[in-house]
């Protein structure tokens, strides 16, 4: 080191660091150390060094897990499962760990956001609350009866009871987005069950699960609930560890778990339900006059082992043998879902794994499916909607077209991104352009949001009131009630916060200034009064005589439940509506595009609602390990083919005409002749810095115009690809290979060996 | 020797520029040592003669913290209306100030006047239960009309009192 670089260091290092430091820079605001603030109000039960557990519910997804909150100083710490609550019974999954994360999210909107450019192009001009509300309450004025569109996530509870009474009061379309998967289901439900209600699995008692490719632990409607009955299923009983088959194409994280994976042909699901019907009717496993009226007007002769054997890739033997144990192995369930339900043919697939049950009478009894009771609030204009469905791609179509024709002067977007949702090629984006005015009422900007005309900041569900009826429920009826446990982080003292308004608030205060009030004053008040009502029933958790302590006691305990109030065993029918029988359709010659495109919902970022989050983006998917990123999975054999191995850039070039660059992951769990990608990345809102400009959204690949005949749902995975090397190669960030293997004395390190090559 | 003076040059400004942070750490000690400070005035001349003196309220009446917790606490401005709201503002200019931020919502940024360090845990309720007097260390407040700070309560200050009280001095007590 020269004489000059040292002295230079010197000067700029430890002399630096005291005076610094000294002067406090690097310090926050050096001044406001030296200041002590009395709050106005004293606070409830703020006590400084002592923290506080609040109990709430989780909104990261639709399952209505209870919580358990820590709160420490007015700051929401730590997320923990709320014991008492019969959906979870303490658990949590990753996603509600993160809501912390998701609260304090540096990017969030801070205070109403007024366009100041062209729409859509991000720029905005803050504003006040003050000016914001008029404005808006002015638009619903002027749109008139039928002039308003509102999107929402498919209404429940009681932020759903305000949106459809608001909707009412201004003659308002209310159309509900919810991914196609969960579209399916609903309607799956309805035929085979006629209950819009999901089931709840006994999954404690069953003997022996087959689930088609449903990924029940980590994404599919209700996991944390279905993963306590796995570990049950498996280890709770002293004489019986459950047996699970999974049948798909893929080797998803929950497929990890199973007994045996048998790897179909995508879209197949439905076939090998329906030979595994035949089979067991063929063998006197099941009554045949049974699977007559469950299976409607199918002939199932069609669909023995040895004729479908060759579509679905498996062999007749594994099917008769699936079959065989699916019946002795009573009590046993069927569940499908997933990727399942992302084929034209997706409505049958389902339709002909969940009728398995009713063949094998595993509805209703200890160990099967348990249909849930209704709600058990009194019906009337102010109930709770429960269950409902979001729009079918079909429905959205006819939506879009609406939009376009001009048809609505405002539309109002809460808690949903359809732009990001949907394919690009619907058109919705183009389509939302031409409504006279977009309002959004968020806590981020995302896809959707950002081609608002006016961002109003909501609150984030732990800063908001609510009331939920669990879906599915633990087979009584259960409401799980939702608290603020922390106060919305005004801005004060110069110090910039987030000025967000609780959605139902804004609801209610835009009717009342739009001469259409609403029957309550504040979204406390909808949420409580309707609570309330529960007391009347004399039954339940929650003993108190006082209206005051009965709140109370149910803020404290985070729900009202009855458990001995059960949907009779009786109230699963006869499949109201038979589904035909049908094969996958897929886009693009095989020969030119030779690899199935199958997308799949990540365990961390789900269909893209988590990428928002940190925590989410660093959570490893369960079988690649990969993080913050996309790829694109192939089997070993592919893999070779076409020369490439871990980390290679290849481009996917998708039938309908998309290509986009993706790095390969091998994966001996990926069928020869499926390309995995993730879905949920991809987003291009900004500011969103852990999410914006990562990875591809793989929804970009799929060809739109291929639906569920039955349903109209997308059919994500019916589209064929191929895929061209580009000899370039990129580091993919997992977690998988950073620390070698070592050897422990008596456990061999296992080797994954292909089945081409031989055991040296 | 040409090369030799170079060198004992160069050591020598290396010494004084080690010397700079050390000289800097004793004078910012000394010219700022907590007891030397001013009163500092505070946005509402509140006076503790009155409260604690004239009126004889006990010091946790309003710092209700202090038997329990860390912090001693500092009362919000609707435990100062308790009284308040029924005393009249005319002729009292500091009331009329709480009465506005009361009603208009603001909350007072005080001055601190004993800021310890960020790596000293200091535990008001250990020592009030020890049987300490707040007086103690706070000197008496009663009689004084703008709040300063009494006692050195540096490092060397809290050990020796530790010492006498036979209290652990050991460095985990207060840095943790």
């Amino acid at each position: 080191m020269r004489r000059r670089e040292f002295i230079k260091l010197v000067t700029t290092s430890t002399t630096g660091a005291v005076l610094f430091t000294g002067c406090g820079i690097g310090n926050g605001d050096p001044a406001y150390k030296f200041k002590f603030e009395s709050p106005v109000q004293n606070p409830l039960d703020v006590i400084y060094g002592r923290d506080n557990w609040y109990a709430t519910t989780c909104q990261q997804c639709g399952a209505g897990c209870g919580l358990v909150v820590r709160v420490f100083e007015g700051r929401a710490k730590k997320v923990e499962g709320n014991p008492d609550f019969p959906v979870n019974a303490g658990a949590t999954c990753a996603r509600a760990q993160a809501a912390v994360q998701d609260v304090y999210l540096p990017d969030r909107v801070g205070s109403p956001l007024k366009l100041s450019g062209a729409r859509g192009s991000g720029s905005y001009q803050a504003t006040t609350w003050d000016a914001a509300a008029k404005e808006f309450a002015s638009d619903l004025s002027s749109a008139g009866s039928g002039g308003t569109l509102i999107i929402t996530e498919p209404p429940s509870g009681a932020m759903g009871m305000v949106w459809t009474q608001f909707a009412g009061k201004f003659g308002a379309k209310q159309v509900a987005f919810e991914p196609d998967e969960r579209v399916v289901l609903r309607e799956a439900m309805r035929r085979v069950f006629n209950s819009s209600a999901l089931p709840a699995i006994d999954l404690a008692h069953t003997n022996f699960l087959v689930s088609f490719s449903a990924d029940f632990l980590h994404g599919w409607i209700s996991p944390v609930q279905l993963s306590m009955g796995f570990g049950q299923f498996r280890q709770g009983r002293s004489d019986i560890r459950g047996t699970y088959y999974h049948v798909g194409p893929q080797l998803n994280g929950t497929a990890a778990s199973a007994d045996r994976w048998l790897p179909i042909k995508p879209g197949t699901e439905g076939l090998v339900a329906l030979a595994m019907a035949q089979y067991m009717t063929a063998q006197g496993l099941a009554d045949k006059a049974k699977a007559g009226t469950i299976y409607g007007g199918i002939s199932l002769d069609q669909y023995a082992p040895e004729q479908v054997a060759a579509a679905t890739g498996l062999s007749a033997a594994q099917i008769q043998d699936l079959a065989k144990r699916f019946a002795n192995g009573k009590p046993g369930v069927a569940i499908a879902g997933t990727t399942a339900a992302a084929h034209t043919n997706a409505l049958f697939n389902l339709t002909a794994v969940f009728a398995l049950n009713l063949l094998v009478g595993s509805v209703g009894v200890p160990g099967g499916l348990t249909l849930n009771p209704g709600s058990p609030f009194p019906s009337g204009a102010t109930s709770l909607p429960t269950a409902t469905s979001g729009l079918s791609y079909r429905d959205w179509a006819g939506v879009i077209n609406d939009m376009k024709s001009g048809k609505y002067k405002l539309a109002i977007i809460h808690g949903v991104n359809p732009a990001y949702g949907l394919p690009a090629s619907s058109g919705f984006a183009d389509a939302l352009a031409k409504v006279g005015k977009v309002v959004a009422l968020s806590t981020v900007i995302d896809e959707t949001s950002q081609l608002a005309d006016l961002v109003l900041p909501v609150n984030h569900s732990l800063e908001d009131w609510g009331l939920e009826i669990p879906d599915p429920g633990p087979g009584f009826q259960t409401v799980a009630l939702q608290q603020p446990v922390i106060n919305t982080l005004a801005p004060e003292n110069g110090n910039p916060g987030f000025d967000s308004h609780s959605a139902g608030d804004v609801l209610i205060a835009a009717a009342k200034d739009a001469n259409q009030a609403l029957p309550w004053n504040t979204y406390a008040d909808a949420v409580q009064s309707t609570a309330g009502a529960l007391q009347g029933l004399n039954r339940g958790n929650i003993t108190a005589t006082d209206a005051k302590t009965f709140m109370l006691q149910m803020q404290a305990q985070g729900g009202w439940w009855d458990t001995g109030n059960k949907a009779a065993a009786s109230a699963a029918g006869a499949p109201t509506k038979p589904t035909p029988a049908a094969q996958p359709q897929f886009t693009g010659d095989p020969g030119a595009f030779p690899l199935y495109l199958l997308p799949y919902p990540t365990s961390a970022l789900d269909y893209g609602d988590g990428a928002r989050v940190a925590w989410m983006q660093g959570l490893p998917e369960p079988i690649s390990t990969t993080v913050w990123n996309s790829w694109v999975e192939l089997n070993p054999t592919t893999a070779d083919h076409y020369g490439v191995s871990t980390g290679d850039l290849v481009t996917v070039k998708s039938a309908n005409g998309v290509s986009r660059e993706l790095a390969v992951y091998v994966n001996p769990a990926a069928a020869p002749d499926v390309a995995l990608i993730p879905l949920g990345q991809g987003h291009t809102a900004t500011p969103n810095r852990y999410s914006e400009r990562r990875g591809v959204n793989a929804l970009d690949l799929v060809d739109a115009s291929k639906v569920d005949s039955e349903t109209g749902a997308l059919a994500y995975a019916a589209t064929r690809v191929q895929i061209a090397t580009t000899g370039k190669k990129v580091r993919l960030a997992r977690f998988e290979g950073q620390v070698p293997a070592f050897q422990v004395p008596g456990a061999p390190i296992i080797e994954i060996i292909r089945p081409t090559q031989k055991q040296g | 020797m040409r090369l030799y003076l170079r060198a004992v040059v160069f050591g020598l400004v290396v010494l004084v520029l080690l010397a700079v942070p050390l000289v800097a750490i004793l004078a910012r000690s000394y010219f700022l040592a907590p007891t030397a400070q001013p009163a500092k005035a505070q946005p509402i001349a509140f006076p503790h003669t009155l409260h604690a003196g004239t009126l004889g309220i006990d010091c946790t009446f309003c710092h209700r913290d202090a038997t329990t917790q860390a912090f001693a606490g500092l009362p919000a401005l609707q435990q100062c209306m308790f009284c308040h709201k029924v005393i009249p503002v005319a002729g009292r200019a500091p009331l009329a100030t709480l009465v506005n931020s009361f009603n208009t919502n603001t909350p007072v940024d005080w001055n601190r006047v004993h800021q310890l360090p960020e790596h000293v845990h200091f535990v008001h309720a250990t020592h009030i239960n020890a049987g300490i007097q707040c007086s103690t260390c706070h000197g008496d407040v009663a009689t004084m009309q703008t709040v300063s700070q009494f006692r050195d309560l540096r490092m060397g200050d809290c050990i020796s009192c530790h010492r006498e009280y036979g209290a652990r001095t050991d460095c985990s007590v207060c840095h943790y």
